[in-house]
């Protein structure tokens, strides 16, 4: 026995040693930047030259409409599927999709959308008016038969961004209807300006309902379909790998310049850069910030600067005593040394403003604000003034994980720490889990102070400002609330001129620059990266975006 | 679970173990080549006691998964949501039920071999154990055979001539492999052999251009059964550097448990007789002092094999594995209950398995053993 192991182990050895020099020959071959002459497998360099290849950190949660809020199921469902109303390349403005028009009755209650004509679904079935009725009524009736609602889907989503779901009194939505096969109406119970951007955003692209119908729950699922209008079409869906895309010869935009684009899952933002440098994937996302000289240093490569649609912010909690007055806010936001702290933690990938809402939205803010000021003397002054001469102390609450906006929020916490603790203020840094620190944060009285940020969802004040200023948003400042701020905000929800809008929310940047209850901090331009092969990618700030124009040379 | 990893055995009389100076395994016993009504009944009772166990580990899940503050209706709805639609949406997952209730529904699917569906993504956990499991699996195997073909020779060299260099170079690099932290020794694998030498690719399990249409999900055997050997060779390279990864620290464990086993083995009565009686010195190690030696040895690589088994979460990360670890693992962050109980009782069940698998293996190592 022991001499047959012994047997079996040394071919194993030989079978091993000859199998690791074949593969070394043959992964050299592929693996080395074809230069045009290589005589290397054909079948899989022509795959790579005509496939897309774009990393990202994870998979999709599923590929299914108006049930996701994650970054990675859109960039796939932008290739999928196409909106009523899509956002112009590089921009947070609006353009025609699916629908080449649409209009608001005089009480801005009622949207009429007129339909792009001669669309068909990749499954062959008519794009129309059903089509949009269909789908809209699955994302918001909790009876609708599309919905599988038992099966366990919530349709998050919907609610955050509509209020509430049929039937509920939060549902800003009253009925949608088919007029005929290339109208549809949406009739809201309250006015809302922002309604068109709203359904403009990644969440709510248009499925073809008689999939829906065919794959039932799994619908969007690895082992199902999903079928749009988009310029790709789904092939596979390999779990905690890839999603391979096929071009739509028929997109009604015009052909997609790829035969295929390749989503890959690679978790680790170092690993997709290797992955780049290496040249196995032409794309990616959500590089960090520190890894910027990594990429410049590398003549294969370019950076991609997505721009800034967010804002990561100090929330001081006025169920906190000291915080109770505004002057003690405002003295924090003097302490903070914030164009130092950005230039050191976002590698010049940020800028810092007197704005909550980000620099793209620039028409809605008070330009005369000007950042608070940084200088401790003054806020320790304002501190004594407001009854704390030696200061207090504070426990600050920073993020356990990494966002765009905040990419490493424990030592951007104890550079807060340290001005705050220049002005007297004894800082103590906590930290939990993600999720409990989210869910805890809402239960009263809430952290004292603590970190967080917002994406954009769509191109309008709305998004940033109503979540966070308006009562019927989130709880986690206590009771704060501003009477004049809450009327602005329902105000321009109501009112469609713009620049009526402009000025409302222009009043509400100053007041709520004054409050000081939420701190702006920064708003940075996430760290893309490609291959200088790539042409024809221009990264929207709302990271949405179809691929169809991305060529590779 | 005390249970786990432990082996019932009694040793026949005399209950020191002597060996036989001649040939300690000359009468060779019946249950070596087919296993006897008493071997299975053993591995039948061995297999009934896993009930217990299983139901421990679904309750401990369980109650750990309750334990950790937060759930998935938080995470679900993200930075966005309001109080009020936190409870609205626990109550459509049935978080709200009494916890006595919501355990006995997890396990009377259970017993019905249903996991459920992942309250995330709506993938039922079936589908993708099917996909992440054969992944990890792979990986682990590799990672084995890295670790046993050079972890025993090591081992064994290094005991043959203690204290001369190769037990010296063989132990500093085995300490080294301890305590490096895989995370570094992966990126630095990936940085050397994928981004400069360009040799082997830098992650997945599969090149983007390379077609194979996955039956088991084995890709290796899916490889071999479409004789697609374009994509074994491309399958295997992608598994080298993680295995090497993954494999490290069990090498160094088992490069040290074979290393002293053996010189324990070598100082016994009936080695110097063997050699005293002029047998040949590498007949010595190999047959006398080695088979003898092996017992410790298999227990581990058989831990070793089932923690590893159970997924390696940061290798998968950095190697975007598709393995059931960072499946898990991403479950526990957000709250995904049925990924983590389905997930964890898969795993649980497998690394009890395969400590059966070990405990059966003494019998053939050493016929001493016999099974109740």
């Amino acid at each position: 026995m022991i001499r047959q192991l012994k047997r079996w182990q040394m071919g194993l050895f030989a079978l091993a040693a000859v199998l690791s020099i074949t593969l070394a020959n043959c992964a050299q071959q592929t693996a080395t930047p074809t230069t045009g002459s290589s005589a290397s497998p054909a079948s899989s360099d022509s795959a790579a030259a005509t496939a897309l290849v774009f990393g990202t950190g994870g998979d999709p949660v599923n590929l299914e409409p108006g049930n996701f809020e994650d970054s990675n199921s859109g960039y796939v469902q932008d290739q999928i599927y196409d909106r009523l109303i899509r956002f112009k390349p590089g921009t947070a403005e609006l353009e025609p999709g699916l629908a080449t028009e649409w209009t608001a009755s005089a009480d801005s209650k009622t949207w009429t959308f007129k339909l792009r004509e001669g669309v068909k679904f990749h499954d062959g079935t008519d794009f129309n008016a059903e089509a949009v009725v269909a789908n809209i009524n699955r994302w918001w009736d909790e009876k609708d038969a599309l919905g599988f609602r038992d099966a366990g889907k919530t349709y998050a989503i919907w609610t955050g961004l509509f209020g509430g779901f049929k039937g509920s009194p939060d549902s800003l939505l009253q009925e949608v209807k088919a007029v005929d096969t290339t109208t549809v109406d949406i009739v809201l119970k309250d006015p809302f300006a922002a309604f068109p951007a709203a359904i403009a955003s990644n969440y709510f692209g248009i499925a073809s309902p008689d999939a829906i119908q065919k794959a039932g729950a799994n619908y969007g699922t690895p082992s199902s379909t999903a079928i749009g209008t988009g310029p790709y079409i789904l092939k596979e869906w390999r779990s905690g790998d890839r999603v391979v895309l096929d071009k739509n010869p028929n997109y009604w935009k015009g052909e997609p310049k790829m035969q295929q684009v390749i989503f890959r899952t690679i978790k680790e933002p170092s690993a997709r850069l290797a992955e780049l440098r290496s040249g196995s994937i032409d794309l990616t996302v959500d590089i960090a910030p520190d890894q910027l000289k990594e990429l410049q240093a590398d003549p294969n490569l370019k950076e991609v600067r997505r721009p800034s649609f967010n804002v990561g912010y100090l929330a001081l909690n006025p169920s906190f005593e000291p915080f109770q007055k505004k002057e003690v806010r405002q003295a924090v936001a003097m302490a903070i040394n914030r164009k130092a702290i950005v230039d050191s933690f976002w590698s010049g990938l940020a800028k810092t403003d007197a704005h909550f809402i980000p620099p793209s939205m620039q028409a809605y803010q008070d330009g005369s604000l000007k950042e608070y000021e940084y200088s401790p003397d003054k806020a320790k002054k304002m501190l004594a003034d407001a009854g704390y001469p030696n200061g207090f102390d504070l426990e600050l609450w920073y993020m356990p994980v990494s966002r765009p906006y905040y990419p490493t929020p424990k030592p951007i916490a104890e550079a807060f720490a340290a001005d705050l603790g220049a002005i007297g203020i004894r800082v103590k840094l906590n930290t939990k889990d993600w999720a409990a620190y989210l869910d805890d944060r809402l239960k009263a009285p809430g952290y004292q102070a603590f970190m967080l940020g917002w994406t954009g969802d769509y191109g309008d004040p709305d998004n940033f400002l109503y979540y966070h200023f308006s009562p019927s948003g989130t709880k986690d400042i206590g009771d704060w609330k501003s009477d004049r701020v809450t009327k602005l905000l329902e105000d321009a929800r109501q009112d469609s001129r713009e620049t009526e809008r402009a000025k409302m929310y222009a009043e509400v940047d100053k007041i709520i620059y004054e409050e000081a209850v939420r701190v702006p901090i920064v708003h940075s331009e996430p760290l893309l990266a490609q291959r200088a092969n790539i042409s024809g990618w221009q990264p929207s700030p709302l990271a949405t975006e179809p691929f169809d124009a991305i060529e590779k040379k | 679970m005390g249970e786990i990893g432990k082996f019932n055995f009694t040793l026949p009389l005399p209950p020191t173990p002597t060996h036989t100076p001649t040939h300690p395994h000359s009468h060779t016993p019946t249950h070596s080549h087919s296993l006897p009504s008493f071997m299975l009944r053993y591995i039948g009772k061995r297999l009934f006691d896993l009930l217990p166990v299983l139901l421990g580990i679904t309750l401990l899940v369980f109650l750990f998964l309750q334990l950790i503050p937060g759930n998935p209706a938080v995470v679900l709805l993200g930075p966005r949501a309001t109080p009020d639609q936190i409870t609205a949406l626990q109550e459509q997952l049935g978080l709200n039920r009494p916890l006595p209730l919501q355990y006995l529904s997890f396990l009377g699917r259970l017993i019905r071999f249903d996991l459920g569906k992942s309250i995330l993504s709506g993938v039922p956990i079936a589908q993708e154990l099917a996909i992440r499991w054969p992944a990890t699996f792979e990986l682990s195997v590799a990672a084995m055979l890295v670790a046993m073909l050079l972890g025993v020779p090591a081992g064994i060299l290094a005991a043959v001539r203690k204290n001369g260099w190769i037990d010296n170079i063989a132990m500093s690099a085995s300490l080294l492999g301890v305590s490096m932290p895989v995370y570094w020794l992966g990126l630095l694998l990936v940085y050397l052999f994928a981004v400069n030498l360009h040799w082997l690719p830098p992650s997945g399990r599969l090149g983007v251009g390379i077609q194979l249409q996955p039956i088991t999900g084995f890709y290796i055997l899916d490889a071999l059964l479409q004789l697609n050997f374009p994509a074994l060779l491309d399958v295997l390279a992608h598994l080298i550097l993680p295995a090497i990864t993954v494999g490290t620290i069990p090498l160094a464990i088992i490069a040290r448990i074979t290393r002293s086993a053996m010189l324990e083995v070598l100082s016994q009565d009936y080695i110097r007789t063997a050699r005293a009686k002029g047998l040949v010195e590498r007949w010595v190690i190999m047959k006398h002092a080695l088979k003898n030696a092996l017992l410790p040895v298999i227990t581990i690589i058989g831990l070793q094999f089932g923690t590893l088994l159970s997924g390696a979460i940061l290798t998968e990360t950095i190697f975007s594995w598709p393995g059931i670890g960072s499946w898990i693992y991403e479950g526990i962050l957000a709250r995904d209950y049925p990924v983590v109980q389905g997930g964890v009782v898969f795993v649980a069940i497998v690394f009890v398995l395969i400590n059966l698998l070990i405990d059966i293996s003494y019998a053939f190592l050493d016929p001493r053993i016999q099974y109740k």
